[in-house]
């Protein structure tokens, strides 16, 4: 049994550190799902003014880019 | 399988769906009074008089009553509202969270609770309802802490160049107004509908098979409800963890909130 040192007690005020790592699990995957949902979705109207039918899958994928991208930013970066 | 060989056949067998967790008891149509109604009603009736019994003769030495009521208190006041939420303003949100547990708790286990057997949240209605309070509270609790242009300043995170802060914005908005309410919302209300489903099915098509199924099929009847009692007791699990996965993401977003930068 390997011993773990005991986590720090977060000050008042502080938010500890598993919060923040918790957090920031759910939150990449509600960007992951925001990502494609808000511009495939725009991509989807924008088809359906302009009668054209490539905005859908390209804004799911652009979506999906930036979603990736902004947790990269968020959370990989720094 | 057995219940596609049955239904070749011919015979009465249902397969259980949406429809099996529609059950007006009074009147009927958007106003109705629904088994889902009664049983979150009663839900309430049952925590109120345990949390008023347990905490009513309090005593250094706790009672049996007291020790659980205590326990569960303790879990969510330490485990979700300091530890997540941070020791300077959780207490204000410790009510919330409390009831929130308890009643989502309360209400997962009656799927599994003799007589009641119904989960209240497999109705989207109910969790929506919940999910809405903790959308309203985190929101609020944001608009008073940075303003509210300074709010949605605190979305967009430093260090942004600027061609990318129009869609990362945007992107940020619809993840805080849209993507995660709902999806706080459909993980109880899916994992709540789905399992009880899945015991209906087993259970129900246990009794069916066993009952009215020819020879072999008697003995795929009694693996049938086999399986629906394991997965009764794993149903259990899960009850207690959506509740209190719940109950931590709705902290987690207040935190979020109450935090300087999110």
């Amino acid at each position: 049994m390997s011993q773990e040192p005991p986590a720090p007690r977060p000050r008042p005020g502080e938010v500890p550190t598993s919060t923040r790592e918790a957090d920031q699990a759910w939150r990449a995957f509600a960007y992951l799902l925001s990502g494609p949902l808000l511009y495939g979705g725009a991509g989807w109207l924008l088809d359906h003014w302009l009668g054209t039918s490539f905005l859908l899958p390209l804004g799911i994928v652009g979506g999906m880019a930036l979603s990736v991208y902004l947790i990269w930013f968020r959370y990989g970066s720094r | 399988m057995s219940i596609v060989a049955l239904a070749a056949e011919g015979s009465t067998y249902e397969t259980p769906g949406v429809a099996d967790f529609w059950q007006p008891l009074i009147g009927s149509g958007a106003f109705a009074i629904t088994r889902a109604s009664i049983v979150i009603m009663l839900s309430v009736a049952i925590l109120s008089w345990l949390l008023l019994a347990g905490t009513k003769k309090l005593t250094v030495v706790p009672s049996k009553g007291q020790f659980a009521t205590e326990s569960a208190y303790g879990l969510v006041r330490n485990g979700l509202g300091r530890d997540i939420i941070g020791s300077h303003d959780f207490l204000k949100f410790v009510p919330l969270l409390f009831t929130m547990f308890v009643l989502i708790l309360l209400n997962n286990l009656f799927s599994v609770i003799p007589v009641v057997q119904f989960p209240t949240m497999s109705r989207i209605g109910f969790p929506a309802a919940l999910a809405l309070v903790v959308f309203a509270v985190y929101h609020a609790v944001g608009f008073r802490k940075h303003g509210f242009v300074g709010y949605f300043k605190s979305i967009i995170p430093a260090g942004l160049s600027i061609g990318l802060m129009i869609p990362i914005f945007l992107l940020e908005l619809i993840t805080d107004l849209f993507t995660r309410p709902v999806t706080l919302a459909l993980r109880l209300f899916g994992n709540m509908f789905a399992g009880h489903l899945l015991l209906v099915l087993f259970i129900g098509g246990g009794e069916y098979l066993l009952l009215h199924g020819a020879g072999g099929l008697k003995i795929a009847g009694v693996g049938a409800l086999g399986m629906g009692f394991v997965m009764t007791v794993f149903e259990i699990l899960v009850q207690v963890l959506q509740a209190y996965i719940f109950t931590l993401l709705a902290a987690l977003y207040i935190a979020g909130a109450v935090a300087d930068e999110h």
